[in-house]
């Protein structure tokens, strides 16, 4: 009945020392397209999800003019934070910063000033 | 142990001279070079036909969802289909442990009645693909020898020319593809994506794809590492008119997630378990098929290995112009008799174009500073991402180049934005800009230089307009 089991775990760790070279994470400094549970897990900084439902994974930030959700305590998301130097422009309620789905666009705060 | 191995792999290849005959599609050996030597110790002959079953599926613009099957041994199957003599007819066909009815196939299929008008024909050869390695690699002989019956019935039978005939096979089905076109001469083109290793690579070209084999000979290689020890089980060896190298051609970006990530993927379990096995072997179909909906997404650039074109060999593109990998690869002009290799970045995920940037830029600021400067690219079409340019130290007046590969294609370019940050504090405040940023395409070598004259804080957008 034990057997099976100790055969699992060496395969399981050798799996998971393959899985994981020295330069990238199990758990931190994570690739796009890995899964995670939060944005600080991320090289990129985000953590997305596309719904409710959805594994999230980690994703590039949003651009300019690309859609987004400004930064919150969840720290998963369904529209990427913005790159640094932009701010997200959105129309804050309180239900949507409840259900982080506080939509806006990405814009350059200094463009405004030109 | 090792002795033991060592004269059951002597005997195996002892056994020569066999020979296998079956009607329609003639005879099959396995006299030197298709066994006995280095490269194919094991001696096997190609299964019976029936047992191979070759099924061909096709797919129109009157049926894009749901193939008909037709086959050459019955011709009134081919005229009762959707197939037309005035098309063009692609076929593409899978390889080791794999199946036609696979998605891919048909996603290919899909992508291409988006933009053409073709008969579409998914061959498949599951019946001879699920066995041991080496029965696999022979039976393929069979699959090229069917497509190849199928081709010379719609000559006799509709007058139709093998120059309107494309071959895209995967792997294994790579080698298929050259068997059809040693049998039917003239075909048009043939597609090798990541054509398989072993019992392939430096055989005589009567065994493998070879440029001989039809018009075109293109192909993409993806995995093209040394099966022993890296597990590529792509070639390295340029076999084409054209090979392109897409990220070196042996570690594909998106490829090195950890097990769970790699697993439990977007497409879902199966695909996700496909990407376990052999993610930089699969990657050559999903550029080709990425490839059909972006026509300038994947240029190609003439370099002699991957490190000289990552610092700059080959860029921006010849008078003559880049030829582009995947699906429009045909529409280059410089096709030659020799094996010309071609590099080129794409992305890590779906969708996997880039647009390849030589990016200078000139710094301004008081003094010099450790951190990285991003650059983002405005067009007409749109804007991409901030690209980390350098990361070091920044000091004023210097000039730093980088080549970028964007994921959008943005058009005539307008204005460009810079950011520089040092993730430190910064008691002294110190400032930095770009005086000056060249941008240069690589597809068609157009210059664009944008001038700025302020200097910002970290973290802050510079916007530098055309000059």
């Amino acid at each position: 009945m034990r057997r099976p089991f100790f055969l699992l775990l060496p395969l399981l760790t050798f799996a998971l020392t393959l899985a994981a070279p020295p330069d990238k994470g199990l758990i931190i400094n994570l690739d796009n397209g890995e899964l995670c549970l939060n944005s600080l897990q991320c090289k990129s900084g985000c953590c997305h999800r596309r719904s409710g439902l959805s594994l999230a994974r980690c994703a590039p930030k949003a651009a300019e003019t690309q859609e987004c959700s400004p930064k919150s305590i969840i720290g998963v998301y369904y529209k990427c934070v913005c790159e640094s130097g932009l701010t997200c422009e959105a129309d804050k309620s309180i239900v949507g910063s409840i259900t982080n789905s506080n939509f806006g666009i990405c814009v350059d705060p200094n463009a405004h000033v030109l | 142990m090792l002795g033991v191995w060592i004269f059951a792999l002597f005997l195996l290849g002892t056994v020569r001279g066999d020979e296998v005959c079956y009607d329609r599609l003639g005879c099959f050996t396995n006299n030197i070079p298709w066994a006995g030597t280095a490269e194919r110790p094991i001696a096997r002959l190609p299964w019976t036909p029936g047992k191979i079953n070759t099924r061909l599926l096709l797919y129109t613009r009157e049926n894009p969802n749901n193939f008909q099957e037709i086959t050459a041994i019955n011709p009134s199957t081919i005229l009762a289909s959707n197939f037309k003599t005035n098309r063009k007819t692609r076929f593409i066909t899978h390889g080791f442990v794999d199946k036609g009815e696979e998605n891919w196939l048909h996603d290919m299929c899909k992508r291409m009645l988006q933009v053409e008008d073709v008969n579409c024909i998914c061959v498949d050869w599951k019946g001879g693909s699920l066995c041991s390695y080496t029965q696999a690699a022979n039976n393929i002989r069979v699959v090229g020898a069917e497509v190849a019956y199928f081709i010379d019935t719609l000559k006799d039978n509709y007058g139709y020319s093998a120059a309107n005939v494309h071959f895209i096979g995967h792997s294994l089905g790579a080698h298929a593809a050259a068997e059809t076109g040693r049998r039917v001469r003239g075909l048009a083109r043939i597609t090798g994506l990541d054509p398989a290793e072993p019992y392939f690579q430096s055989t005589p070209k009567e065994v493998r794809l070879d440029i001989s084999d039809a018009t075109f000979v293109d192909v993409i290689h993806t995995d093209a590492a040394p099966i022993i020890p890296n597990l590529g089980f792509g070639m390295s060896q340029a076999v084409g008119h054209l090979d392109f190298y897409p990220n070196g051609g042996e570690e594909m970006p998106g490829c090195q997630k950890n097990v769970i990530s790699q697993i439990v993927d977007i497409d879902g379990i199966w695909e996700g378990t496909r990407d376990f096995v052999a993610c930089n072997h699969l990657r050559s179909y999903k550029y080709y098929s990425d490839s059909i909906l972006s026509q300038n997404g994947f240029i190609g650039y003439p370099s002699p290995t991957y490190e000289s074109f990552k610092s700059g060999t080959g860029f921006p593109c010849p008078s003559g112009g880049c030829p582009r990998m995947g699906h429009y690869a045909d529409n280059f002009h410089g096709v030659t008799t020799v094996s010309q290799k071609f590099y080129l970045n794409t992305g890590d995920a779906k969708e996997f174009s880039r647009w390849r940037y030589m990016v200078t830029v000139t710094i301004s600021g008081s003094f010099s500073v450790r951190g990285y400067f991003n650059i983002a690219l405005y067009g007409s079409n749109g804007v991409t991402r901030q690209h980390q340019i350098f990361k070091g130290s920044i000091s004023p007046g210097k000039t730093y180049t980088a080549y970028i590969d964007v994921e959008a294609d943005v058009g005539t370019l307008n204005k460009v934005k810079f950011l520089w940050n040092n993730n430190i504090l910064n008691p002294l405040l110190p400032k930095f800009g770009a005086q000056t940023v060249t941008v240069q395409f690589g597809g068609d070598g157009t210059k664009s230089s944008f001038c700025g004259s302020e200097t910002v804080r970290e973290d802050i957008l510079q916007t530098l307009n055309l000059c």
